[in-house]
């Protein structure tokens, strides 16, 4: 199938062909469309990759509320994890019969669900209002419990992260959810006579700041063996890293064939949405990676024949923050964009957990990596490194309305890569629902395309 | 051969005609924005064009409803169009402060007058000139009287620069605390351009020039120019800059 991008329409029809012609579907298969039951409207706004894989990343990705009222059906027990973004699930998912997951992620339901869950408005009503970042209809998803089990164990990291979400989850403890906190500090340089660590990603910290990570997630471990009622042992651990590095492996390496091939091979829609796996796993490790590897395999089959969507005329973009409406992905396109590069402020998760460590000491590594625990400074330096090796010509720092990160370190970063790469840079905000201000995201999304394709005549 | 250019803004439609060889404006106009722009636009280019109508060889259209318009046979945006028309008729310019009836943008340009990158107010109408409107019509004031108002100020008001509708509020509340129409609008045009120059950030740079609507009320160019701390010049016609820059993207992406 040449690959196209269609609505949801189309892929019901192209569903019902496939089915007639034996399609072998995964357990959470089935049309796209049947989340609409759901609630998920947006849904009917989107355009979609038609690739089988895209189907499969869809499905998976909208059934992950089934599958946490099933886990707890099973008597599995679930672990909501929250802020530290792609730590604590490998520890979890190291034992059996724990499920993590990330209720942060109800971040996205006010625009998949276009407000009608009302969960922003209940985070209103508790007085955590639109000055905080989006992650707040996490207030309202765990007042309604209609979208995930309250968890029987929920952790949380502070210190050196958003100062919105701490409010937030403070909130959330302050209605009766008991919260298992645990400290990371902010990512400092080492002094000259500190003992330093290199991290994933290349940047250092200070031996002691490593070692006081590993302390407070020991802390975690020993609440999860609690949990889980065994003992995680560092070969039950060393095994949950491999499989973590699995699904990092196939997933840098889809980003490097997306972002680097001539022609766009998969929509910024989709590969958003795979990003976004290698922190969560969608409640279930084998399911992520079979997803992630089916989607690679269909990508690097693409670029193998030239295959893909636009042009290689299209102008390549860094995308900075991940977009609360999901529709901007689209809009991108649209616009005559493609996406060469992101850094959704988990780069922490995307790359591999050190083997070469014990276990703990390589999670505290990772953890500490986070570029939320670090500087303005240090982010810009993975991007323009980033931006050097995908060969993108531009840079959009998305903001998220109240999240302070993206409000704090956007100028920082994008004087930086204006000043060193000598690139345009530009700021836009996307809020979960953008409608009245589509038309001039869409203007300003059009000028830099514009702007690019002017440069590249000089 | 003749080409054109319009800006279909969100208060006004701007037309500009040139010739494709002098590249100089032969004619143009401006006429208020309506339910039907396509109508409008096609109407106020057949008043300007006159007999020349059919002669026009290609038209761009640019501005917030240039998607609107079947006249044209393209359409760029006017971040790249404001650029063009600008650096047509002030070569030098670095920095483009464009602030129109709904919307306002900091463009800043290489050398050779490509857009090196830009910024525009994405939320509210704050920094742009409906902000004006909105006060002159509260206080009973002309517009073009606004800078004459503004320069009798003895202390401008403190204006919120967060949001239109609380700052409507907050005029009402001064106008019964006794402060004079004159401070009040003084603080309105230093709310808008404290606007500008938070948006423009610390990247503004010489030589700078100001366009748009709001560039023709009087005391809004010093304004400006104090609030981002540069020399501020206003190009002729600054309300069309942007159909001028339309027209001579016409030109060049025609086989002229």
């Amino acid at each position: 199938m040449p690959p196209k991008q269609i609505a949801l329409e189309e892929w019901d029809r192209l569903y019902d062909q496939l089915k007639a012609t034996g399609l072998s579907e995964p357990s959470y298969g089935g049309k796209i469309s049947r989340h609409l039951t759901d609630g998920d409207l947006r849904l009917t706004k989107l355009r979609f990759d038609n690739s089988i894989a895209a189907l499969n990343l869809w499905n998976f990705l909208l059934t992950e509320e089934e599958r946490l009222a099933n886990a707890r059906a099973e008597g599995k027990k679930l672990v909501g994890t929250m802020k530290d973004l792609g730590t604590v699930p490998v520890l979890a998912y190291s034992l059996p019969d724990l499920v993590a997951f990330y209720p942060d992620g109800a971040w996205w339901i006010p625009c998949v669900m276009e407000l009608s869950a009302g969960l922003l408005g209940i985070a209103d009503s508790l007085g955590i209002d639109e000055s905080f970042c989006p992650v707040r209809a996490m207030l309202g998803a765990f007042v309604t419990e209609a979208h995930f089990p309250l968890p029987d164990l929920l952790t949380c990291s502070v210190g050196a992260t958003c100062d919105d979400f701490s409010a937030i989850a403070q909130r959330l403890n302050g209605l009766g959810n008991p919260i298992l906190w645990w400290e990371i500090p902010h990512r400092r340089k080492p002094a000259e006579n500190e003992r330093a660590v290199v991290l994933p990603g290349g940047m250092t910290a200070p031996g002691i700041q490593v070692d006081f990570v590993e302390s407070e997630l020991e802390r975690i471990k020993k609440a999860l063996e609690s949990l889980a009622g065994q003992p995680l042992s560092d070969d039950m651990l060393r095994d949950g890293i491999a499989r973590a590095n699995a699904i990092r492996q196939r997933l840098s390496e889809l980003r490097s064939l997306v972002f680097k091939a001539p022609v766009c091979p998969l929509p910024a829609l989709e590969l958003l949405i795979a990003e976004m796996l290698a922190l969560h796993y969608c409640s279930d490790r084998d399911a992520s990676l079979q997803v992630i590897s089916d989607l690679l395999i269909e990508t690097r089959a693409r670029v193998d024949q030239g295959e893909g969507f636009l042009d290689a005329e299209a102008a390549r973009i860094f995308w900075v923050n991940p977009v609360a409406d999901l529709r901007v992905m689209n809009l991108v396109e649209d616009c005559g964009a493609r996406i060469c590069g992101t850094e959704h402020l988990f780069t922490h998760a995307l790359d591999e957990i050190p083997t070469d460590v014990p276990p703990m000491r390589a999670l505290a590594q990772m953890a500490l990596a986070d570029p939320m625990v670090g500087t303005a400074a240090d982010r810009a330096d993975r991007i323009c490194s980033d931006i050097t090796e995908f060969g993108a010509e531009a840079l959009v720092l998305s903001r998220i309305p109240g999240a302070s990160h993206c409000a704090l370190e956007g100028g920082a970063i994008a004087d930086i890569v204006a000043a060193r790469l000598d690139l345009p840079v530009i700021e836009i905000e996307v809020a979960p629902l953008n409608d009245a201000y589509w038309p001039s995201l869409g203007t300003g999304l059009r000028a830099l395309v514009e702007t690019i394709r002017q440069r590249r005549g000089k | 051969m003749i080409y054109g250019g319009i800006d279909a803004g969100s208060r006004t439609i701007k037309a500009v005609i040139i010739d494709g060889d002098s590249t100089e404006i032969i004619a143009s106009g401006i006429t208020d924005q309506g339910v039907k722009q396509d109508s409008l636009a096609e109407a106020l280019f057949n008043d300007i064009a006159g007999s020349d109508r059919g002669k026009i060889k290609r038209i761009v259209a640019t501005g917030y409803g240039r998607d609107a318009l079947p006249m044209a046979d393209t359409t760029i945006t006017e971040i790249t169009c404001h650029a063009h028309g600008v650096h047509h008729l002030a070569p030098h310019a670095r920095t483009v402060i464009d602030i129109g009836g709904q919307d306002s943008k900091v463009l800043r340009l290489q050398n050779d007058g490509r857009v090196r990158d830009f910024a525009m107010n994405d939320r509210c109408a704050a920094g742009t000139g409906r902000f004006l409107e909105i006060v002159a019509d509260r206080l009973g004031i002309e517009l073009d009287s606004l800078g004459e108002a503004a320069g009798n100020a003895t202390a401008p008001s403190s204006i919120s620069t967060m949001c239109v509708v609380f700052a409507e509020t907050e005029i009402i509340g001064l106008l019964a605390a006794g402060e004079s129409p004159e401070n009040i609008v003084a603080g309105v045009q230093q709310s808008i351009v404290g606007r500008i120059a938070t948006m423009g950030g610390r990247q503004i740079m010489d030589p700078v020039i100001f366009t748009g609507g709001v560039a023709m009320v009087s005391g809004m160019p010093e304004a400006l120019s104090s609030a981002v701390g540069h020399a501020v010049t206003v190009v002729p016609h600054p309300q069309l800059t942007g159909a001028l820059g339309a027209a001579l993207l016409a030109v060049d992406s025609s086989d002229h």
